[in-house]
């Protein structure tokens, strides 16, 4: 407690203080689910479209995920050396399982009668997919975006292995002296972030289940 | 106003061996209500989807106004064709003011643009607006649903409705409210609707016309008095009940038990009157005869003994539906 609670520590004039590292933390969590859906939600969509891609798209996927964080961590200092991208890709990669199965199973689990409705109606196939398919598919996505945004935050502690500081940073200190009260605090701090995030993914997912057209967990 | 026309259509289904509709040719006119009444796998959803494209035929047209349906966008044909089905089909993430807009709204139209056109909508089905606009689907009951589906049918004007058994999911009594509700906006809005379903009560209570399908075969087309009087055989016979003498109480007319009027002072009862009312009249008013008036004139009356000519013991019909014009000659 003495660590998290030392005002030093929460030097705005020092770039390695605890708001910075938060910052830092908050902002790899962020990119990664960013580029992370910008790749999911195409590769779904073509799933769902074309069901062949179905096991391809999902082996690959799952084969990524159980890649041990450290020897793909190794790998990628090889190839992109201390960079950000060093965690960032394999952050991206775990991602993709959780996200695509989740986008997959949300738009399949569309009521195809409302999607029939929409077409009769005169939609075209944009207006569909931003009309229909979408908004009832969003809650059930939300969810897969709340797992992937608390496993992100966790893995994410390993940047500071790969030359990227966050609340990671905390513990990996910790460690090489041999500060427990520091290895706690960034703990605590990891967990309260995680927490947070959740909660206000819950939100989003609520604000999204208008009309309450998803039984939310 | 919308004529729809079925010219030679059939469907056959990929890997089926006989189509799912067969040759079949018939014309709504515009402003009638056509029903297609059959058993199931008659085709009559089949032929209802084909109109709005869902489906398209294998062979042979569809025309609305004489032009090839196919010669249109499909997208704009379908926002000029209402659709109600038995599910409904409201949007569970829109509220009621948005499920009635969205036509509308595909088309471009804002919502301040419809906001009166909703209201007035909803007036026309029976739900205040104040009280309903802002609600989701799911805090309405069945009925409830269905009547703001069929506002949002309405809502972009069309010309044509197309009906896939809309009542069939709600129970008996609101499903008798919501014929009525029907009969009552059709008077006001005249659009052309083709109504699919397999209640026969509801095809004789809504329909102008009724088309009786079978296995893809389009058997008999006709007013629900035609089809009482003379089914095409036995299995329209049956699926109408022409042998059940209630039945043609209710929907043969009294101008089919017409003879020369006898006491001019009578009791009188109106040409569009069916049987049963006449029936009725008689029985409770202890008359002997009722003049037959139409426009004003007479035109025959009836008599207990004429009613019971027409309806023979053995449930065929006696009468002509053209008897009318023989009796006022003589008359």
């Amino acid at each position: 407690m003495d660590f998290l609670l030392h005002p030093a520590n929460w030097d705005l004039t020092d770039p390695s203080s605890i708001p910075y590292l938060f910052l830092d933390h908050l902002y790899i969590t962020g990119l990664t689910l960013l580029i992370g859906l910008l790749i999911a939600f195409p590769t779904a969509f073509l799933v769902v479209r074309y069901t062949r891609l179905n096991l391809p798209v999902q082996t690959t996927a799952s084969f990524l995920y159980t890649i041990p964080s450290f020897a793909f961590l190794g790998f990628m200092i090889s190839i992109t050396g201390f960079s950000l991208a060093t965690i960032l890709v394999p952050l991206i990669a775990y991602a993709q399982v959780v996200l695509i199965r989740n986008i997959v199973a949300a738009v399949r689990a569309v009521d195809p009668t409302l999607v029939e409705v929409g077409r009769a109606m005169g939609m075209n196939p944009f207006q569909l997919q931003r009309r229909v398919v979408l908004p009832l598919a969003l809650p059930i996505i939300v969810a897969g975006i709340r797992v992937v945004a608390v496993t992100t935050i966790g893995i994410a502690t390993l940047g500071p292995y790969v030359g990227t500081q966050n609340l990671g940073t905390l513990i990996y200190d910790g460690i090489y002296l041999g500060r427990n009260s520091e290895i706690i605090a960034g703990a605590i701090l990891i967990t309260a972030l995680a927490v947070t995030v959740d909660l206000l993914l819950v939100g989003v997912q609520r604000l999204l289940n208008r009309g309450g057209q998803v039984a939310l967990a | 106003m919308a004529t729809i026309e079925f010219v030679d259509v059939t469907k056959t289904y990929p890997g089926a061996t006989k189509g799912a509709v067969e040759h079949v040719s018939f014309t709504v006119p515009s402003g009638d209500v056509c029903m297609l009444v059959g058993t199931s796998g008659s085709g009559k959803t089949t032929l209802l989807r084909m109109v709005n494209r869902l489906i398209d035929p294998t062979s042979g047209s569809i025309l609305i106004d004489g032009q090839p349906i196919t010669a249109r966008d499909p997208i704009e044909l379908r926002r000029s064709i209402g659709y109600v089905i038995q599910q409904v089909g409201l949007f569970p993430h829109l509220t009621i003011e948005e499920n009635v807009r969205v036509v509308p709204s595909i088309m471009g139209q804002s919502a301040k643009d419809t906001q009166g056109r909703v209201d007035e909508l909803l007036e026309l089905v029976g739900l205040p607006p104040a009280e309903f606009r802002s609600r989701y689907p799911r805090q309405l009951s069945g009925g409830q649903q269905q009547r703001v589906g069929l506002a949002r049918a309405l809502a972009a004007d069309p010309t044509v409705l197309l009906m896939d058994e809309p009542f069939g999911a709600l129970d008996a009594i609101t499903r008798g409210r919501m014929q009525e509700e029907l009969l009552r906006i059709q008077t006001g809005v005249k659009k052309t609707i083709l109504f699919v379903t397999h209640d026969v009560e509801e095809a004789f209570k809504l329909g102008d016309q009724v088309v009786v399908l079978s296995e893809g075969h389009l058997i008999q087309m006709g007013k629900p008095m035609e089809l009482l009087i003379s089914p095409a055989n036995d299995f329209v016979r049956e699926l109408v009940g022409a042998d059940n003498v209630l039945r043609q109480f209710e929907y043969v007319p009294v101008t089919t038990a017409l003879e020369p009027v006898t006491n001019a002072q009578g009791a009188t009862i109106g040409a569009e009157a069916m049987l049963l009312a006449a029936l009725l009249k008689l029985v409770q008013s202890g008359a002997s005869e009722l003049v037959v008036v139409r426009d004003g004139a007479p035109v025959g009356q009836v008599t207990l003994a004429s009613i019971a000519r027409v309806i023979r013991k053995d449930g065929a019909f006696a009468g002509k539906t053209g008897s009318e014009a023989g009796v006022t000659s003589r008359a």
